[in-house]
């Protein structure tokens, strides 16, 4: 039955979902948003026929209008992978999917993908049939945000999920240090259920560029912060990458204690920010089979399936009606007395 | 007649055209008893379906040069209710499937073949390409006192993606986009069973520990398939190849002396093992 007091909520980007989740898919707030309170459009177009034969989906990476399709089309975990260049944001994504080819991870199973070519692309450089002497994740080019897709299934749950995870260039989030209004352009962590910030491990080992990590990896997140992007009941995992190269160093007490203190200070200065914060170690691609590959990257994902938070919605109370006699209602019935 | 059509899927050398061949035999011999039988040759062109059978009772490996391009194979069966049933499947390429995960389109042709019905998908058990991880393979190495002969950098091509991902592909292509027609029954068969029975899993195991991508996605049932899964030995073991001067296999003259070809073949479902190469044929007409 429906509450015929609650106003009709509209949105004419059709993968909005303001009317059941109350936020805007983009990020915005509602007042801002050029769509809100306007009808839908159409979704998008399908695959066409080529000259040679039958376009098929193309099996890449996601671009934001074909991301905000998924959101339209069930449940979805927005996953906003940010940090310096180099702190391993696509290994992390890389080496996430790479754990569902041995099987569940946490529990939780693979049940489809509409990046399945890239994934492979991507992953390319740390596997075997590569030829390498090492394994190695190519740096993300500058450019547009790119989103990487996996649909994932519980155990004994058969609700699917959608993982929408955003990568984009690490020379980008360091940019609004120096110009914060660049947040502006970063759409994918206004939209983010949980930002992740990753801590370059190998950087924080060296004690000469440790203390620029530090400034670069809080200066990154204030500049979110303050450039708006951070929107109500988002969750931050703050994660220290590169846990192998952490474990076999003689500088592994004093590492982990810059860590402790780095998300310390990152708890301190954005209190009443995130809903939660929860800092990790992973090791999603290691050099060396001194961790085991992937380790710690089951604890995040569990992180990131957590419910989204619901975030209070205003609903305008219904007008009155103009007739006295209509804005009666009936009175609760008296309690039945011993 | 009722009119039905199973669409075969697999990778190349996966086992799709031995299959038909044995199935042939297997109809047109009639000295088993199976779920479906042979209502009548029928009128057409059987000349393919006759070399398929031919070469598989010479136990001689099906070449895909000699059975030459996408065909349709057409069957007039009938199950043991009598009802009749003319059952088509397009015997298309590998290559096709390849070249769909590869080049992401797929020809028109098949594109209408593939819309076809349920799906019979073949996996060949003993090629299967797994996922290894250069920092397993250094390791492996190591333990093993061998040197890690790298630095002879292989480029990304996607024919290097493991099996189950092209066939996840694969699977994903057939419930999305231009190829959907909605929910299907789909039978895998593990082709080359024979070779891989030796390990003691049942096929439903052999999914599960040597394509854990595919047996997630096939759990979460996320596109609607329903699936069975099937071992399948339609050989009986190494045949021979197709030059005249090639070495002979020993096996390959071990099968030529059973008195009944038909016994070389061997199904392995949930049910005990058969030579009923229409169970699973059966189940997808339904």
């Amino acid at each position: 039955m429906t509450d015929a007091s609650a106003p009709n909520i509209v949105c004419a980007n059709p993968v909005c979902r303001v009317a059941e989740t109350g936020k805007c898919v983009e990020g915005m707030d509602l007042d801002k948003c050029p769509h809100y309170g306007r009808s839908p459009q159409p979704s998008m177009p399908e695959p066409k026929e080529s000259v040679d034969g039958i376009r098929l989906a193309p099996g890449g990476t996601l671009n934001i209008g074909e991301a905000e399709v998924l959101l339209r089309a069930g449940e979805t975990r927005v996953i906003a992978v940010i940090g310096p260049s180099d702190a391993g944001k696509t290994s992390l994504i890389a080496g996430f999917y790479d754990l569902f080819q041995e099987g569940a991870v946490a529990g939780v199973e693979f049940a489809g993908s509409q990046s399945l070519h890239e994934f492979e692309h991507v992953c390319h450089d740390a596997r075997a049939a590569s030829r390498r002497g090492t394994p190695h994740i190519n740096r993300t080019p500058r450019g547009e945000v790119r989103f990487y897709h996996l649909d994932v299934a519980g155990d004994g749950d058969d609700a699917l999920l959608s993982l929408v995870l955003a990568d984009r260039a690490g020379e980008e989030y360091r940019g609004a240090i120096d110009d914060v209004s660049f947040v502006e352009g970063f759409p994918e962590v206004r939209r983010a259920d949980t930002l992740t910030l990753l801590v370059d491990g190998e950087r924080l080992l060296d004690p000469g560029a440790r203390h620029n990590l530090r400034s670069e990896v809080t200066l990154i997140l204030r500049a979110m912060i303050e450039g708006g992007a951070i929107q109500s009941g988002m969750r931050l995992a703050v994660v220290l990458t590169k846990k192998d190269l952490i474990y076999q160093s003689p500088r592994l007490e004093g590492t982990e204690a810059d860590f402790a203190d780095l998300v310390a200070t990152i708890e301190r200065q954005c209190e009443g920010v995130f809903s939660a914060v929860r800092p990790f170690r992973v090791a999603a691609s290691p050099k060396t089979d001194a961790v085991r590959r992937g380790e710690g990257i089951d604890e995040l994902l569990t992180f990131w399936l957590e419910p989204a938070p619901t975030v209070p919605t205003v609903i305008e109370p219904a007008p009155l009606p103009d007739r006295v006699f209509a804005r009666l209602s009936p009175l609760d019935e008296a309690e039945e007395r011993p | 007649m009722n009119e039905r059509s199973v669409v075969i899927v697999g990778l190349p050398e996966s086992g799709k055209s031995t299959f038909l061949g044995a199935l042939w035999h297997l109809m047109t011999e009639g000295d088993k008893d199976t779920v479906l039988r042979l209502a009548s040759l029928g009128h057409g062109d059987r000349n393919h379906l006759n070399a398929l059978a031919s070469r598989w009772r010479d136990a001689k490996v099906q070449d895909r040069t000699s059975t030459g391009g996408n065909r349709l194979v057409v069957m007039n069966l009938a199950d043991r209710g009598g009802i009749s049933l003319r059952v088509t499947f397009p015997d298309t390429a590998g290559e096709a499937y390849q070249h769909m995960w590869e080049e992401r389109e797929c020809d028109s042709d098949v594109a209408d073949t593939l819309k076809g019905g349920n799906v019979l998908l073949f996996i060949h058990s003993d090629t299967l390409q797994a996922p290894m991880w250069v920092v397993d393979d250094a390791a492996l190495s190591r333990r093993m006192g061998l040197p890690h002969v790298q630095n002879r950098e292989v480029a990304w091509h996607p024919r290097l993606a493991p099996t189950q991902v092209q066939v996840v592909e694969l699977l994903q292509f057939l419930r999305a986009g231009p190829l959907d027609t909605g929910p299907r029954r789909l039978a895998i068969m593990l082709s080359a069973w024979d070779k891989v029975a030796p390990e003691g899993l049942s096929p439903a195991a052999f999914l599960d520990v040597k394509l854990p991508l595919l047996a997630q996605y096939l759990r979460r049932n996320s596109r609607g398939w329903t699936s069975r899964i099937y071992g399948l030995s339609a050989q009986g073991g190494d045949y021979d190849p197709i030059e005249a001067d090639a070495a002979r296999k020993p096996q390959a003259e071990e099968l030529r002396k059973l008195d009944r070809p038909s016994t070389r073949i061997r199904l392995l479902g949930d049910a005990p093992e058969t030579h009923d190469l229409t169970e699973p044929l059966a189940w997808l007409m339904v």
